[in-house]
């Protein structure tokens, strides 16, 4: 089965831009801002759907960065200083641990607009992997950093639980820092193995699909170790991933290939795209075909708001060609 | 300079509000027009009436450029009477610096608003043809500051490395699309290119001209300098460097703030005809006086000083982000702490983090006079 859809936070349009900074200027009231997240809201919903994506997120608009919520509403951490996020040109403003870490109430269900996800379509939510927060955080709390990310890990796991009983199907658990910088060779193996733990305590007991996106590095550098990451599916950003390693290797689990490049505003050829993907799973499944999804690399909001839209209707035709050929 | 710890700023300086509403044609407050002549009191500005008599006006042909000429004017004496030896204007005739360059070029197309941060974005252009210079882009604005200075100035440039990493490279990516199969490798080479074309066709011809008009100094800006910290990255940015300044009779510096230190002293050795390397520390230090453990933001000057960089810092001894004013003895415990890890105080410019345009006019001019202050305070204790 091959199918698609997004990887993360999409643009907001020029509209909602405009409403964001004059709402900052103090010019219109939180409500009238509230009522244009609403209807850009629907319209990023809508954009999926009609794209034909297979599923659907709310856009995640009003999420400032992909730890805010958890910043914002976790017992223990405040909001840091501005941070650069990896290579870009963007910032998040950086958790600082402050005391012992505790979920008090649901996290992202509160800043998911529900009513407006698609009846007859399956939903897809995404959640920051405990790897990434932890490595991202400044941690004046815990002694051992583990311990924080298993820590985490069980918060993430009763976010996807309360995302399952809410209708979400999908699940995936956003981890740039874990292909970002190279591991240390000496840390390497016991590293990959910390994270595979805590993995395991993230997704225990749940009945969602679980996808691993890795994203703004190789993620060969992580094989073979992550092949066996008790997740369903593992997220490849092609822009960053040396194609000859990973074609070096036989998966016997599904794939999210990040074949769209969300930091470059050129529309791809779809003919190469198609090519390339082919490639990469008939070389990867060996012994017969997993769930293959095609996505963007990234979230796509490094794009202005057209742009993403015209990359999402890309992902979808190429998806259909290659259900052709496969 | 014969004088130990010159005094620079780094760039930009508030526009202030008249400046900005004239420039846009709105019609002036009593106040607005009363703040403009009291500055222009304060600095010693000639022939004030008329820059009433320009901002009582309506629109008319020339106001815009009478006021550039205007707030250039201002800045330039505002630097003169806080007491600084290096001036330039504070980049009045810019938008900013990324906008100001990318609009008077060829080749390039503005996309529309991305995010930056929470509710904080950029406006971010596409190449979507080889870059070619179409017009002047900072030569005017020098000549009339050399015109109304008999300080030393510094220009500061937009570094090519930083323009390219602001912009989507559609025109080289397409080029190489089909080319090589690798969509990494195509990435970079496809930056790479577009880098080059861009320092060859636009940012020489430019210096060039600068040069020409009797530019002695120029200050290459790289904020994106250390974004990519990956080794083939900082590789490239190095030979945009020393590209941009190869074979030109001109001191060159390179200015780069808020960024990885560690990556870029690494790389800093490398850096060709870069007399000078401007940095930003205050903004990481505390703020007690002393020479000792309090100096924990210049820590980093010593990362610089192991991978042998031989040039002159331009040291930022005042925090751009803050509206405390650093005393003057802190000033001076900031320099002395330095000279006491490089050893050797010519090597000291005493300058702000990064450009002041985020201050007031009022905080900036009182921050700058400590920084002057600091600087003689340091050179006293060395006598």
């Amino acid at each position: 089965m091959i199918g698609c859809y997004v990887t993360g936070v999409l643009p907001r349009s020029s509209k909602l831009i405009e409403k964001t900074r004059t709402y900052e200027r103090g010019k219109i009231s939180e409500k009238e801002l509230e009522e244009s997240f609403e209807k850009a809201t629907e319209s990023a919903i809508k954009a999926q759907i009609s794209a034909g994506l297979n599923y659907i997120t709310d856009g995640m608009l009003k999420w400032q960065d992909l730890f805010r919520p958890f910043t914002e509403n976790l017992k223990g951490i405040t909001v840091g200083s501005l941070t650069r996020w990896f290579n870009n040109n963007t910032f998040y403003r950086q958790p600082i641990i402050t005391d012992y870490v505790e979920r008090e109430k649901g996290v992202v269900n509160n800043m998911m607009q529900l009513e407006k996800l698609p009846k007859n379509l399956p939903w897809k939510a995404i959640l920051p992997a405990p790897y990434t927060f932890v490595s991202l955080s400044e941690n004046q709390y815990y002694k051992d950093e583990a311990e924080f990310m298993f820590k985490f890990a069980e918060i993430i796991n009763e976010e996807i639980k309360s995302s399952a009983e809410i209708g979400f199907s999908y699940i995936q658990l956003s981890d740039p820092a874990l292909v970002y910088e190279p591991l240390a060779p000496k840390f390497r193996k016991d590293k990959l193995a910390l994270v595979n733990d805590v993995l395991e305590t993230a997704v225990k007991g749940t009945s969602v699909k679980t996808c691993l996106q890795t994203f703004f590095g190789d993620f060969s550098k992580i094989l073979p170790e992550a092949l066996d990451f008790p997740v369903d599916h593992l997220g490849i950003d092609l822009y960053e991933t040396d194609f000859e390693k990973l074609k070096e290797y036989s998966f016997e689990k599904g794939v999210a290939l990040g074949l769209i490049d969300s930091r470059s505003s050129l529309v791809e050829e779809q003919d190469e795209l198609v090519a390339a993907a082919k490639e990469i799973i008939e070389s990867i499944y060996r012994s017969g075909m997993e769930e293959v999804f095609i996505c963007p690399n990234c979230d796509l909001d490094f794009l202005p708001w057209e742009r993403a839209e015209e990359k999402m209707k890309v992902i979808s035709s190429v998806t259909k060609r290659l259900r052709e050929e496969f | 300079m014969n004088k130990l710890f010159p005094t620079q700023e780094v760039g930009s300086l508030a526009k202030p509000r008249w400046r900005i509403k004239g420039y846009r044609g709105k019609p002036l407050s009593k106040e607005e027009i009363a703040e403009a002549v009291d500055w222009g009191r304060k600095l010693g500005i000639e022939n004030l009436g008329e820059l009433v008599k320009l901002l009582s006006k309506g629109d008319s042909a020339g106001r815009k450029s009478a006021l550039l000429e205007w707030s250039a004017k201002y800045a330039i004496r505002f630097f003169e009477t806080a007491g600084l030896d290096i001036v330039f204007d504070g980049e009045q005739w810019r938008s900013e610096m990324y906008e100001h360059v990318i609009r008077k070029t060829a080749g390039f197309k503005f996309l529309g608003y991305v995010k930056s941060f929470d509710y904080r974005y950029f406006n971010k252009a596409a190449c979507i043809d080889k870059p070619k210079y179409a017009k002047s882009f900072y030569l005017d604005e020098f000549l009339f500051t050399k015109e109304n200075t008999k300080k030393e100035i510094k220009v500061p440039f937009t570094g090519a490395y930083t323009l390219v990493d602001w912009t989507f490279n559609e025109y080289y990516e397409k080029k190489f699309s089909g080319k090589i199969r690798d969509f990494k490798r195509r990435k970079f080479e496809a930056k790479r290119d577009f880098l080059f074309d861009l320092i060859k066709e636009v940012i020489r011809p430019e210096i060039s001209k600068l040069i020409d008009a009797g530019a002695k100094w120029i200050q290459i800006d790289e904020p994106a300098a250390t974004t990519n910290p990956a080794d083939e990255e900082m590789k490239l940015f190095v030979e945009s460097f020393n590209e941009t300044v190869k074979g030109f009779n001109c001191v060159f510096s390179l200015h780069n703030c808020y960024s990885n230190y560690e990556v870029l002293a690494r790389h800093s050795c490398e850096l060709r005809n870069c007399s000078q390397l401007s940095l930003e520390f205050a903004n990481r230090d505390s703020r007690q006086t002393g020479t000792g453990n309090e100096r924990t933001g210049y820590n980093s000057i010593k990362l610089f000083e192991e991978h042998s960089f031989q040039g002159n810092y331009g040291l930022g001894v005042v925090d751009v982000h803050t509206n405390f004013v650093e005393p003057p003895e802190l000033v001076r415990d900031r320099i002395l702490y330095v000279v006491e890890i490089i050893g050797d105080p010519s090597r000291i410019y005493v300058s702000t983090d990064c450009g002041l345009r985020t201050r007031t006019w009022e905080i900036s001019f009182r921050k700058l006079k400590n920084m002057v202050l600091g600087a003689e305070l340091a050179r006293k204790a060395l006598e």
